[in-house]
């Protein structure tokens, strides 16, 4: 069984509660199938978001390097 | 406040006291973070040195300077090449810069809202602001993130180079941020763009790692560690544990030379960094054995020492397995050579059996977050990539949540071309109009770490706990007073309406003492 992830890492409790997304991740068929539904929910999401013309908007970000 | 010892009676012998925090293993830490900046939809040209002004207009306004610290205790300021920069406040916990890093984000959130809605008034009304925290615009220029540690002065540079470099080029298994190339994917956004190792010189070469001339601090007791190789993140578990993991092997470090004892790291050198950099940048598999050591003998050796571990319950065997290791000695007869997981569990290993021994004096080092539950996480993370459990760290690791949208997207569009790949990977860094990275945050596909109501705090509250807080303190009642001022990470001047300055030169003090409240008053 994979081991789980802290919760959190500060030990401040009250405020400042982080959004704790993940709990312990069992390798299910289940579990698969909802991280599948949710990354096509997030396709889904920016297909009708993103710029229709991808070639201009990637050419569109050019600048001299930074430091 | 530690005094300025005059370098005349300095010697061996010195009895000169050091400053509290010279003794343990506090840290300061800060981000520094170059975004980029393109326009879409606009009627006509506009070009992003344009926009970078727009943006800073306020800015401006306000300081006549287009580098200047805010009242929360940062620096915000517009670079060569025309990327704005942002440079987080002192901050003593890793938390704490992670809450400041995206206050950051938020600042700059806002200076482009005023600039996008000026730019449509004469560009069109579908003029679009973009603003991208990453590493490579689209013609393969680079820019940074790049973060500072505050760092015991006794650590010789070569020593840092040779102890920590191969820990960094190694953590970026768990800190990438990913890259769409022309041919494929890779884990790090600017392998193919750094060269040296370690270097002094920041102008021409693109160093990994060097030290600054300006510590920012007491000279004679800390150097300022300046980490060029990093990307920018947007996961904030990778932010947390790029800072985390780095100060839990500097502490090793530190310790180890302030004992005068080996670290454990003597033997984890590679060869060529540069050429490692880039095969492991290359690697998805996170596991092949492409990195060569400067000694792989004394590597084995402290392996067997430290007892690092490579998978939980996985055997050493040699030979190619389908979801194994390549190890020395294997068929190939590739003797000496390692994986970036490999050295990574060394690094652990390491810092487990010093954790072990020095338990309390780490408790302490920060004062937020926990050290063991980093190392816990630490070992997770890499256990997660030694089983090929992508999934696993798809909400922590941004490389790996683009690699595995990407993988999503082909098998549901095998004919999807590069440039929309391309598109994807540059939504994902935009932290203005971008849509990717909050729908994977919305969907709980992506995992946040700092509260909302902190980030919101620290848009103009500095950390209260290192000198950042006199800084925003001052800057903050400056600005109310209308008077005429200007700062530095050490020096607060007063110009109007009383000519004044004080020297900060302890990043861990917080207080205000008598000439800080001399200097209010006189505002």
């Amino acid at each position: 069984m994979p081991q789980q992830f802290s919760q959190h890492y500060t030990s401040d409790q009250v405020s400042g509660q982080p959004e704790a997304q993940d709990g312990l991740r069992r390798r299910t068929t289940d579990s698969a199938q909802a991280e599948s539904d949710a990354l096509d929910a997030v396709l889904d999401d920016i297909s009708s978001t993103l710029e229709h013309d991808a070639e201009r908007y990637v050419a569109s970000f050019v600048q001299k390097g930074g430091q | 406040m530690p005094q300025l010892r005059d370098s005349s009676n300095q010697g061996p012998g010195s009895e000169v006291p050091h400053s509290p925090q010279y003794e343990s293993l506090k840290r300061i830490f800060g981000v520094e973070t170059e975004y980029g900046v393109s326009v879409t939809g606009a009627s006509k040209p506009c070009d992003p040195g344009q926009v970078a002004m727009m943006m800073f207009a306020p800015v401006l306004s306000r300081s006549r300077s287009t580098n200047t610290y805010l009242p929360n205790g940062s620096r915000l300021y517009l670079d060569v090449g025309s990327h704005p920069e942002y440079a987080t406040a002192e901050a003593c916990d890793p938390y704490d810069a992670l809450v400041q890093d995206l206050a950051g984000e938020e600042t700059m959130r806002r200076l482009v809202g005023q600039a996008q809605e000026r730019l449509r008034r004469t560009h069109g009304a579908g003029a679009t602001i973009h603003l991208y925290k990453n590493n490579v615009d689209s013609a393969g220029h680079s820019f940074g993130c790049h973060e500072n540690y505050l760092v015991r002065r006794f650590v010789p540079l070569p020593v840092i180079k040779a102890q920590l470099l191969p820990f960094l080029i190694t953590r970026q298994l768990f800190t990438g941020a990913g890259r769409v190339t022309g041919h494929g994917f890779e884990i790090t956004q600017r392998a193919g763009f750094l060269d040296e190792a370690v270097s002094s010189s920041t102008t021409r070469s693109r160093p990994m790692v060097n030290t600054r001339d300006e510590p920012h601090a007491d000279p004679y007791e800390f150097r300022r560690l300046h980490v060029i190789i990093g990307d920018s993140n947007r996961s904030q578990t990778s932010t947390m544990m790029k800072l985390a993991t780095t100060h839990l092997v500097l502490c090793v470090i530190e310790t180890a030379q302030r004992l005068g004892i080996p670290s454990g790291f003597e033997a984890c050198a590679f060869r060529a960094p540069s050429a490692a950099n880039k095969a492991l940048s290359a690697d998805l598999s996170a596991r092949a054995a492409t990195i060569e050591l400067e000694d792989a003998d004394a590597f084995r050796a402290g392996q067997r020492d430290f007892g690092s571990v490579i998978a939980p319950g996985g055997a050493r065997d040699a030979g190619i397995g389908e979801d194994g290791f390549e190890h020395s000695g294997d068929r190939d007869g590739r003797a000496g050579l390692v994986s970036g997981l490999e050295v990574q569990y060394h690094y652990l290993a390491v810092v487990s059996r010093f954790m072990d021994e020095h338990g309390g004096q780490m408790a302490s080092s920060l004062p937020r977050t926990e050290c063991a539950a980093i190392l816990a996480d630490w070992r997770t993370t890499l256990d997660a990539l030694a089983r090929g459990d992508l999934r696993a760290l798809q909400g922590r690791v941004d490389w790996i949540a683009k690699l595995l949208l990407i993988r999503r997207l082909k098998a549901r569009d095998p004919d999807i071309p590069t440039a929309r790949l391309r598109q994807i990977d540059m939504d994902y860094h935009d932290i203005t109009n971008g849509s990717l990275y909050d729908s994977l945050l919305r969907h709980g596909v992506m995992r946040r770490v700092a509260g909302q109501a902190e980030v919101d705090r620290a848009l103009n509250e500095p950390p209260a706990d290192t000198r950042a807080a006199l800084r925003g303190g001052f800057i903050a009642h400056a600005l109310a007073a209308g008077a005429q001022f200007t700062c530095d990470w050490t020096h607060l001047t007063l110009k109007q309406p009383a000519s004044a300055e004080l020297t900060l030169l302890d990043p861990f003090d917080a207080h205000s003492d008598a000439g800080y409240t001399r200097l209010l008053a006189r505002l």
